[in-house]
């Protein structure tokens, strides 16, 4: 056995580190996070998820015309902001949670202050559905009033219901092959959205209780009014249950699935090397 | 304060660390060896960053992994650049000491004392860009050591630097090893000779001697280096040398080459320079072989396997 005896040292009065804050760690590390995403390169992308769904709406309109019938406004308006602008908002800004962080040689600052893992993942994820949110919301704005719908202020604020429950839904989704395959987890992330959002979402089977993609849909209808114009064969698809069970469905899946990529992220190695 | 039992690092089936223990007490450490010896996953061991495939690590009588109380008296200054080049030294070191529990305020408090104790308030407010290797290394520093840890882990602090540079760096941790313990793990004994430390010399994942450092430096003196010599009459040369006893072998290369083993490195090297003065000799180059460092390590691993 190797024993090493140094000199000696008789400590100064050390000031008491405080106790780890959670919250305050995780306001921190998403405060950097969001300071850090406002690069010329990050804003440019968020302007173009801002203006693509009123191009898409303008182009809509000068075949139908304008005002756009409502039902196809808001359907229009759900496909582009709650689904697709915020998933590419989700890809670009969740994904690389940890693998950025590993790249940028900040992950191993971070991890070894205490609670530092953990921190990290959900200040990320904060940070995540706060710029989701505001680029959606944004897209929102241009995008009601383009559509001309006579409902706009009811519209709004359904969307933007929708943009808050799909950005913490789908972020939390994207936390796990963040965590798991961080080296992948872009490709991991598409891969995940098409298959459980998009094909277990739309099977007309118990699995798809635990997609977001089936509590927006059911949330859309029921804020439309839609339930009883849908065909019967198109009910499969949606969920009858009342509006507030889709979102305690939704928050109790994040719940779920961020716990798990915090045991994940707190029980994984990140070995000190560049392999990862 | 750290202690080790029997701990093994395998990343799949490469080898980390192999069946280390070792104590260390409070104080200053110095871990040595070679890139690639083992020593960062032994810092990761020690840091909390990962765990032992077998064995036991402790520090502060706990395990580190994953537990908020010893990370919290732990500051560590990992080996690599801080990549993130847009935020000031600053904001960086407050971002740091705020993830340790500190308030936004007594954060930038603390933050601006260490940046004046490495030496970096004038450069405080510039893009961690914009600032030199010295000043980088020096920033990374100011964030291990902002929220006033009990135990400083240092990984290559002074690699890339100048010899300046590293002059005042040596200062500052020597300085703070005064009152605080500090481990810092390099690959050249003179970074860490100055520290005044008690050194582990790690070498193929294994420890292979610790000690005081008087002692390791007596052992690495004794064990035979190469000075290669490029000069104008090396047979000449070489007569000159076997007049002394502190050579132990020589040989040639090419026509203007001359390589000597020897003991005594630095008292050679005096007489090579003597020599050249009397004897009229153009000495071009006095060199230690690449190879001596691992000579050295080598020689401690004989030693540590029984050899002599």
């Amino acid at each position: 056995m190797h024993s090493v005896s140094a000199t000696e040292i008789s400590p100064p009065p050390v000031e008491r580190i405080p106790k780890t804050n959670l919250p305050r760690s995780i306001a921190t590390i998403a405060e950097f996070q969001l300071r850090r995403m406002l690069t010329r390169s990050r804003l440019l992308v968020a302007a173009i998820g801002i203006l693509f769904p009123s191009a898409v709406l303008l182009a809509v309109g000068r075949t139908a015309g304008f005002p756009l019938d409502r039902d196809l406004a808001a359907l229009l308006i759900y496909a582009l902001i709650p689904e697709a602008v915020c998933v590419l908002a989700l890809l670009v800004t969740m994904c690389p949670a940890v693998a950025d962080e590993l790249e940028r040689g900040t992950w191993i600052h971070v991890a070894v202050r205490p609670g530092g893992r953990r921190a990290m993942l959900l200040g990320t994820f904060a940070a995540a559905v706060i710029w989701t949110v505001g680029v959606g919301t944004l897209a929102l704005v241009p995008a009601v009033l383009i559509s001309g719908t006579n409902e706009a202020m009811h519209v709004f604020f359904l969307m933007v219901g929708l943009l808050v429950l799909s950005a913490a839904g789908r972020g939390a989704l994207f936390a796990l092959p963040a965590v798991i395959v961080p080296k992948r987890a872009m490709v991991a992330s598409v891969g995940l959205a098409l298959v459980v959002e998009y094909l277990a979402g739309l099977l007309p089977a118990v699995i798809n209780q635990a997609t977001v993609s089936l509590r927006l849909r059911s949330l859309l209808v029921e804020g439309m009014g839609w339930r009883r114009q849908i065909p019967a064969e198109m009910q499969l698809l949606i969920d009858s249950q009342p509006a507030s069970v889709h979102v305690l469905a939704v928050f109790g899946l994040v719940t779920i699935l961020l716990g798990t990529a915090v045991v994940i992220v707190e029980w994984r190695q990140f070995p000190p090397s560049e392999e990862i | 304060m750290i202690s080790l039992t029997n701990v093994t690092k395998l990343y799949g089936q490469v080898i980390g660390v192999n069946d280390v223990t070792v104590n260390l007490s409070k104080g200053a450490h110095g871990l040595l060896g070679p890139n690639g010896a083992g020593k960062t996953t032994l810092l990761g061991l020690v840091t909390g960053q990962l765990r032992p495939t077998m064995g036991r690590v402790e520090v502060f009588g706990e395990r580190p992994f994953g537990n908020p109380s010893v990370l919290a008296r732990i500051g560590y200054c990992p080996a690599g650049d801080i990549r993130e080049r847009s935020v000031t030294p600053m904001q960086w070191v407050s971002y740091l000491v705020q993830l340790s529990g500190f308030t936004r305020h007594a954060a930038e408090k603390r933050a601006e004392a260490a940046l004046g104790q490495v030496s970096l308030s004038a450069a405080a407010s510039r893009p961690i860009g914009t600032l030199s290797k010295g000043m980088r290394q020096r920033a990374k520093l100011a964030g291990a050591l902002a929220h006033d840890p009990e135990l400083l882990v240092l990984d290559e602090p002074f690699d890339g630097l100048d010899p300046v540079a590293r002059h005042d760096l040596v200062s500052l941790v020597k300085d703070w090893a005064t009152h605080r313990s500090l481990l810092v793990a390099s690959h050249l004994l003179h970074e860490i000779e100055p520290l005044g430390a008690g050194l582990v010399v790690i070498l193929g994942s294994r420890v292979v001697a610790s000690g005081p450092s008087t002692e390791i430096r007596s052992l690495i003196d004794a064990t035979p280096a190469e000075v290669r010599v490029v000069c104008d009459a090396p047979r000449r040369l070489a007569e000159i040398v076997c007049r002394g006893d502190d050579a132990r072998s020589l040989r040639f290369e090419g026509d203007n080459t001359l390589v000597i083993g020897t003991r005594q490195a630095g008292l050679l090297a005096e007489r090579i320079t003597a020599a050249a003065v009397d004897e009229d000799i153009a000495v071009r180059e006095v060199v230690p072989d690449d190879r001596s460092l691992e000579g050295v390590f080598g020689r401690l691993v004989s030693l540590h396997r029984g050899g002599v």
